[in-house]
């Protein structure tokens, strides 16, 4: 019996410990933004100053949950809202695994469907939760009290209407996908989805989006993402690539590096770099 | 004489029946069309567009290939039927495939379909409570339930020696009993105590959904505990041949299960090589005095009785095996009483269960961290294959050993 007690009195410091350290290390005040290696596809966790956790899209598989865990408190189980850019496969399918873990408080996405039975699936795990989805279009925006803002560039809904009659996304040619721009402070961070360079282009069209410090690179850097003058417009300093090692697409492609180096952007690759964060307090920006 | 005439009585019915067990096995044959109803014993491999159910049919190995929606899991009953395909693998051994049957599920009895339900809400629980390697370690030790972890974890379990605390052995029983027994013995009489852990048993196997390999464990964990506290081997002994008769003369297919076997094994372990080291009076006050000189004892009996097992279905054997086993082996009965409760309470409020299962997560955390160290280590053996001879060898070696420590103590 004394034996037993004095191993509760290790586990409860031990405890007291761990949670300490936790705390302390997650909850630094600062913007953090993790492009997760989920393997060929998207999956982006966003962490506000506030502590507010965000998601845009989980990747093909369960291994956005390895990302999740790493990267906030273990006792945190609530993701404010969670966006899915597109239904594709690679970016909604981890969703299925986040939930069975985590709360989420609302799901975002543009207004297309996909008949797939693994779509179905999410979208009936969704209706269970009694989550009601957002349709988001250009021009919706929300700000936290910690002053990071979340604003949808794209797509219009003449570009939904134009590139799917049907509202069901097409597999290959153009669709329309979700381009987020996350700022906080002079930080400001472009999350593109698939899309591809017509949509991005029309989405920063707007004088106020210029000089950017993260791109997330199009498309797992297919060909068809970037073009000249969207980088000339943008000018980020780092362009992130999340993209799975030796993928059947031949993501990234020769074109779409050269053009990043020809920009002087410095480019990551989640399939190199694994986890790649990064951590900004709205001044600075630092990668880890 | 009586009872070697009794014994063989027993022995020539349990051949009969196995004998016909075989003989009446069904038939099949490429491109026959079949209705199957089949109990899943392990959870579909799940890929992004499809599932992959691995079972039983006949003797022969059976794939199905099912689509991703609707989702199955461990211990579902489905009625499945569609037609055979039949493929050749390498090793020249047959095994059918059915491509996109249909199939429907089914609920076999309210008790059962009570279980399966709860059995769910502590899947859900865990896993939004623990991060992932440690909800489905915890979901294991306690209810044996699989659940996925990440592939690295799992081999490193598999390579230290330790996947067997997730397969709900009789070994985790014992070690659950004895923990009870301890802390109901504390501030009562030791009946009473024993009596009560034996209700907390049972109480387990009704949480744990009636799982055959978790009722065979309780019993002979049963077994060893109780012989354990009222000092009677001998009865102990005949209850154990005795169940691993009955188990196996209900369903002979039983004796091919290595849950079956580690957990008669290990038992049989326990009731004969443990009482060895306690026979001296210096190791046994060694062992009484240590913090985990219990655990080091009840480690090597049970690694001593289960090595030809473990070597011939897993393979590989880490010399650090014991080591590792000594060190976490005292957290498996007091991850399985937080387990326990923490389920139990979460049944009724999702927030005071969560709490509770928070309290595993120093242990989880060591024994994780414990695994992955040691499994970094290597010293890693890895045995081809083990033939028969070798294993009758090494059984006969360990039984005689054990006779002439005895005969020596008389």
């Amino acid at each position: 019996m004394k034996k037993y007690f004095a191993i509760g009195t290790v586990i409860l410091i031990f405890f007291a410990g761990f949670f300490s350290y936790q705390f302390v290390k997650f909850n630094d005040n600062k913007l953090h933004i993790v492009f997760c290696d989920v393997g060929q596809g998207d999956g982006i966790f966003i962490r506000t100053p506030s502590n507010k956790n965000f998601l845009i899209d989980a990747g093909p598989d369960e291994k956005i949950v390895g990302c999740l865990e790493n990267h906030m408190p273990f006792w945190e189980r609530n993701i404010s809202v969670a966006f899915l850019s597109h239904p594709h496969l690679d970016h909604f399918a981890g969703f299925n695994y986040v939930m069975k873990r985590y709360n989420l408080i609302s799901f975002a996405t543009e207004d297309l469907n996909n008949k797939s039975a693994s779509f179905q699936g999410l979208l009936s795990q969704l209706k269970d939760k009694k989550l009601r989805i957002q349709y988001l279009y250009s021009g919706d925006s929300f700000k936290i009290k910690d002053g990071t803002r979340f604003s949808v560039l794209a797509p219009t809904k003449d570009f939904i209407d134009k590139t799917s009659p049907n509202g069901q996304i097409g597999e290959t040619g153009e669709f329309a996908s979700l381009i987020i721009l996350v700022s906080y402070g002079s930080f400001t961070a472009l999350f593109t989805g698939d899309s591809q360079a017509p949509e991005l282009s029309q989405a920063i069209s707007d004088n106020s989006i210029q000089d950017i410090k993260i791109l997330g690179v199009p498309h797992h850097g297919s060909k068809t993402g970037l073009r000249p003058e969207i980088l000339s417009r943008l000018k980020p300093n780092y362009g992130v690539i999340s993209v799975g090692a030796h993928n059947r697409y031949g993501h990234p492609t020769r074109f779409t590096l050269d053009l990043l180096n020809e920009f002087n952007v410095k480019t990551l690759n989640t399939s190199k770099n694994g986890d790649i964060e990064i951590i900004s307090d709205g001044k600075n920006l630092q990668v880890r | 004489m009586k009872i070697a005439a009794i014994a063989s009585v027993f022995l020539l019915i349990l051949g009969v029946r196995v004998f016909l067990y075989y003989q009446n096995q069904p038939h099949f044959s490429e491109g026959e069309d079949v209705d199957l109803k089949i109990k899943l014993n392990s959870g579909p491999k799940i890929s992004s567009n499809r599932q992959v159910i691995s079972a039983n049919l006949g003797l022969k190995h059976l794939l199905i290939i099912t689509s991703f929606l609707p989702q199955y899991h461990y211990q579902d009953n489905l009625k499945i039927s569609g037609r055979l395909r039949s493929k050749v693998l390498k090793n020249d051994k047959e095994m059918f495939i059915l491509y996109y049957p249909k199939i429907e599920k089914t609920n076999p009895n309210i008790l059962l379909k009570l279980t399966t339900e709860i059995r769910q809400k502590f899947i859900d629980l865990f896993s939004r409570t623990l991060p992932k390697n440690y909800s489905s370690l915890l979901l294991g030790i306690t209810f044996g339930i699989k659940e996925k972890m990440t592939d690295n974890f799992l081999n490193n379990l598999r390579i230290t020696g330790v996947l067997h605390v997730i397969a709900a052995s009789g070994m985790n029983v014992t070690l659950f009993g004895g923990f009870i027994t301890a802390v109901f013995g504390f501030f009562l009489k030791r009946q009473l105590a024993l009596f009560l852990s034996i209700f907390g048993i049972l109480f387990y196997v009704f949480l744990a959904g009636f799982e055959p390999s978790i009722i065979r464990a309780a019993i002979m964990g049963i077994l060893v505990f109780s012989s354990q506290i009222l000092g009677r081997q001998r009865l102990s002994s005949y209850g154990l041949i005795l169940a691993g008769y009955f188990m196996i003369l209900l369903s002979p297919d039983t004796i091919f299960d290595i849950g079956f076997q580690l957990s008669f094994v290990a038992t049989a372990g326990l009731l004969y090589i443990r009482p060895v080291f306690y026979s001296s009076k210096r190791i046994k006050r060694i062992l009484d005095t240590s913090l985990v000189g219990e655990d080091i004892a009840t480690t090597i009996s049970a690694q001593a009785a289960t090595l030809p097992i473990l070597f011939a279905n897993f393979g590989i054997y880490s010399i650090w095996s014991i080591m590792v086993n000594t060190l976490v082996l005292w957290t498996v009965p007091m991850l399985m009483i937080i387990g326990a409760v923490g389920g139990t309470l979460g049944l009724f409020s999702d927030f005071a269960g969560k709490i509770f299962i928070f309290v595993s997560f120093p242990l989880l955390f060591y024994f994780e961290k414990i695994v992955n160290l040691f499994s970094g280590l290597g010293g890693i053996v890895a045995i081809g294959n083990l033939s028969w001879q070798v294993i009758a060898g090494y059984y006969l070696l360990l039984i005689s050993l054990i006779y002439a420590r005895r005969t020596h103590k008389k």
